[in-house]
């Protein structure tokens, strides 16, 4: 009987520092050989890289519109929003389907990257803000940097990177 | 049965009865026969205090009441309908609706609304008269058959039944004088005094009044006059009053041609006359005691009632519970027509158009069929079939969501009533084709750029009446909306006999806020457009009507939004119109599909008159201008206007479209044939993408886009006006 008391009291105690050491859940993804991470949290789907629509006069990073089960959503390339040459189309390439708060609505955006790899769980303790130089990315894209075993993934904030705004200024 | 829901019910036809009457009101004062109006705003109100009364909203009864009184003077022509009365009820009709929007956030109404209400009763009070119903002049008595020789039982008469309450006397009455009285209103045949409960001499109270009296009264008064006379003494006396046998015919004729749609007995009782309104409340506070006392015991019906209490002989009673018959009768019809919540449909809508293309897959899988499988052109049939039913289907729900744009329009009655009353001109509203039908989703968003366009040409297209004398035009100015359908758009118009667009004034403007360079060239038309840029405004002074500031450009994007165009013809001092081009539909429409570098692209089926090979209609690739039978025509290559690159084909087809004024051939690889196609929204990141209209799905669950006609010109005409100046792509 002591024991169960023990035993649920380390119970509490350890609910209690997962609390303070609170982790997010990011999808790990790989674009052009870096490794990149985005908050679980918008993520609907992942799906394979396919049946894109292309629509002209379009920026580069609009690289299209796919069929989501009957809706029609934009696939952006983000390796072309950052700046970089678009991506090659690959065997793993896929298709990263998010949904982002735009204002009052909601928007469905898919994002290309060439290969999904895992999730992983990052305590905001582990991340570190972004670095103030050295990265050819916006700085405002960056949500932080983590250091995952021996590599560094760069968290992406999305709602900056995807900001539908920012993007539809672009259009035209 | 739910009473929130009932309640919700009510609030929805409370509104519907309020627009009706809104309507009533502002067409009254033009239309030539008025009673019609008058019946309607009356109908509204009197159904609008019935409903209310189901459901206790006192505050809502006691103010309806007071506005159906004065709307019934109306009808019954003793008070007339002026201006001024008709501004009245219009506020009244506006807190009427403030009224019942408070039913919903149920709680009581704020003072300042109890106070407006109380000022608006007060402001009608000198319309409700004495409140006594006059002696009716059209009292024709028939006793015509009866002779008049002087037998009491022989003569038709009115029969009243008095018993004086014991206290009459001291409150200073005389039952003589009422018999007096009576003989002002008719001959008194017979009359008959009661002692029947006169008490023992030691009981005996000097001032007790113990007097009963049954008179015969040969007269042609109605029972209300009657009625009226013991006006003072009703409420401690008992007062019958039976009415002679020709008048019973005369009740069950006028109950037979009442005009009213009354669903009530005891109303209809009433607007026979043969009843008055006080009896039948008496009639119903017993029938609700007696409800209340005996429990599980079943109720006295009212006709019983007024039968045994007040003396209506039964027969007029068998005709007014006919009546009543045959208005549950033909209530009972109109529910055939069924209310559907708009959500309901719009599911219904997104139903069908995934329906449509689930069959256009069906329909391609069926024909890669072909060929190996045993039943495959038995499928290919079959799958016909299913889209032509899907096809007719489609038309279907999407009629259901058609709507007439004349309820949109008549909303503009009241704000150009208001407005110009405000500002001190005088307009006149001219509503064209309201009937013409498009739908739903469109008109809802069509509402608030109409307003905005409405309201400008009110504001600063009207001029007012001291500038139109010295032009010499009408002093009424006339703002004209109208709707018709064209080639598969529906066209809106707004116009006004007003000043027009002052050209040198826009490109000041323009100027100043840095819009165009100062000494740009520009045509009439691009300086006109110029109203249509973000930021703009010529208002001198800011009213609280327009010239905030947020103009034309949201105007243009709702428009823009609605897959629609907008344009201004306008002609200084003479007046301007708007000109708004919408599809018919945001849903599904018929399209063309063609091809070009391996995608597919559909072209909306109602722009396109042909198609045809480029080789033998070339005229002229250099000025990219086709010879269709002696017509040259302007074409432009699809590849070209959207930058792909790649090899054209060796044989290119030619779509002949044409969009208002526009006509023009688009050069593809393919044609593909007729396409059901089913409008997606691209969302705002395509916002400002050119040339695409929208996007669809076709049967393989490829995504192929629409185009929009009208702007790829633009964009060839644009891009070609910096290289060499050619006639612009304008038929």
């Amino acid at each position: 009987m002591a024991e169960l008391i023990k035993f649920s009291k380390r119970q509490t105690q350890s609910l209690a520092t997962a609390q303070v050491e609170k982790r997010e859940q990011y999808l790990a993804f790989t674009l052009g050989g870096e490794t990149f991470a985005m908050d679980i949290r918008s993520i609907r789907e992942v799906i394979q890289f396919g049946g894109i629509t292309e629509v002209p006069l379009m920026p580069p990073f609009i690289r299209g519109v796919i069929n989501l089960r009957g809706s029609v959503v934009p696939v952006i390339d983000l390796f072309v929003r950052f700046g970089r040459p678009a991506c090659a189309v690959a065997h793993r390439t896929c298709t990263v389907i998010l949904e982002l708060a735009q204002g009052d609505s909601t928007a469905e955006l898919g994002v290309m990257v060439d290969n999904v790899s895992e999730v992983l769980s990052i305590a905001a303790s582990e991340v570190e803000p972004a670095p103030a130089f050295g990265s050819d990315i916006r700085a405002e894209f960056i949500a932080g940097v983590a250091k995952v075993g021996e590599r560094f993934v760069i968290l992406l904030d999305v709602n900056h990177v995807l900001s539908v705004d920012e993007m539809a200024a672009l259009v035209g | 049965m739910d009473l929130d829901q009932a309640k919700q019910t009510y609030i929805i036809e409370a509104r519907e009865l309020l627009d009706a009457m809104e309507e009533a009101l502002l067409t009254v004062e033009e239309t030539s026969d008025r009673s019609e109006a008058i019946n309607a705003m009356f109908r509204a109100i009197h159904t609008i205090k019935g409903s209310a009364g189901l459901f206790g909203l006192d505050g809502i009864v006691r103010f309806a009441h007071t506005v159906e009184s004065v709307l019934d003077r109306v009808r019954s022509q003793t008070l007339e309908l002026t201006a001024d009365l008709i501004g009245l009820v219009l506020g009244c009709h506006d807190h009427l609706a403030l009224l019942i929007a408070g039913i919903q956030s149920e709680a009581d109404p704020a003072p300042e609304v109890v106070a407006a209400g109380e000022q608006f009763l007060a402001q009608l009070a000198p319309y409700l008269g004495g409140g006594l119903a006059k002696a009716a002049p059209a009292g024709h008595a028939s006793k015509a058959s009866v002779p008049a020789s002087g037998e009491a039982p022989g003569r038709d008469c009115w029969h009243l039944s008095l018993r004086f309450g014991r206290d009459v006397l001291r409150n200073g009455m005389d039952p003589l004088s009422f018999v007096r009285y009576l003989a002002t209103l008719g001959e008194i045949v017979h009359l008959t005094s009661l002692f029947g409960q006169f008490p023992e001499r030691d009981a005996f109270d000097p001032e007790a009044c113990q007097l009963g009296q049954e008179i015969e009264l040969d007269s042609p008064a109605e029972r209300a006059t009657l009625e009226d006379v013991f006006e003072f003494v009703r409420d401690d006396s008992q007062i019958r009053i039976i009415p002679p046998h020709a008048k019973v015919d005369d009740y069950i004729r006028l109950i037979q041609e009442l005009p009213e749609e009354d669903r009530f007995l005891g109303e209809i009782l009433v607007a026979g006359g043969c009843l008055t309104r006080r009896e039948l409340e008496e009639a119903l506070k017993l029938q609700r005691s007696e409800a209340g006392e005996e429990g599980a015991v079943p109720v006295r019906r009212l006709g019983a009632i007024v039968i045994q209490e007040h003396a209506v002989p039964p027969p007029v009673v068998a005709a007014a519970l006919e009546k009543q018959k045959t208005f549950q009768d033909r209530q009972a019809q109109e529910l055939r027509v069924v209310k559907v919540s708009a959500e309901k449909l719009d599911r219904l809508v997104d139903l069908v158009g995934e329906l449509v293309i689930a069959g256009a897959s069906a329909h391609a899988k069926a024909i890669l069929a072909q060929g190996g499988q045993p039943h495959a052109a038995a499928l290919l049939e079959a799958t016909l079939t299913v889209n032509e039913l899907v096809e007719e289907i489609r038309d279907n729900a999407l009629s259901l969501r058609m709507v007439q744009i004349g309820e949109t329009f008549n909303r503009f009655r009241r704000i150009v009533r208001d407005v110009s009353l405000e500002l001190g001109k005088a307009i006149e509203l001219e509503i064209h084709g309201a009937d013409t039908e498009l739908d739903k989703t469109i008109v809802e968003k069509l509402a608030d750029p109409l307003m905005h366009i409405v309201r400008n040409a009110i504001d600063h297209g009207i001029e007012p009446v001291e500038v139109r004398r010295a032009r010499s035009k009408p002093e009424s100015g006339t703002l004209s909306l109208s709707a018709r359908h064209e080639s598969g758009s529906i066209i809106i118009e707004v116009s006004d006999d007003g000043g027009g667009l002052n050209k040198d004034r826009i490109l000041a403007k323009a100027i100043e806020r840095g819009l165009v360079k100062a000494g740009a060239s520009l045509s009439d038309q691009e300086i006109i457009n110029l109203i249509f840029e973000p930021g703009f405004s010529t208002a001198d002074a800011v009213s609280n009507l327009s010239g905030r500031g947020v103009g034309m450009d949201v105007v243009r994007r709702n428009i823009d939004e609605l897959r629609g165009t907008i344009e201004v013809e306008t002609e200084q001092g003479l007046g301007t119109t708007l000109r708004m081009r919408l599809p018919l539909t945001l849903a599904i429409i018929d399209g063309f599909r063609v091809e070009a570098a391996g995608a597919s692209y559909v072209v909306p089926l109602d722009v396109v008159i042909e198609c045809l090979d480029l080789g033998p209609f070339l005229e002229s690739e250099q000025n990219h201008l086709i010879n269709l039978r002696g017509e040259v025509l302007p074409f432009l290559r699809l590849r070209e206007v959207f930058q792909i690159p790649g090899e054209v084909p060796a044989r290119e087809r030619v779509v002949v479209i044409q969009h208002g004024e526009l006509r023009a051939g688009i050069v593809v690889d393919r044609l593909l044939g007729e396409f059901q196609t089913v409008i997606k929204p691209m969302g705002r990141l395509f916002r400002r993408a050119k040339g695409i209209g929208g996007s669809t799905i076709l049967g393989t669950g490829e995504v192929a886009l629409i185009l929009d006609v009208a702007q790829m010109v633009q964009l060839a005409t644009e891009r070609q006006v910096p290289d060499r100046k050619r006639t612009p792509i304008l038929a």
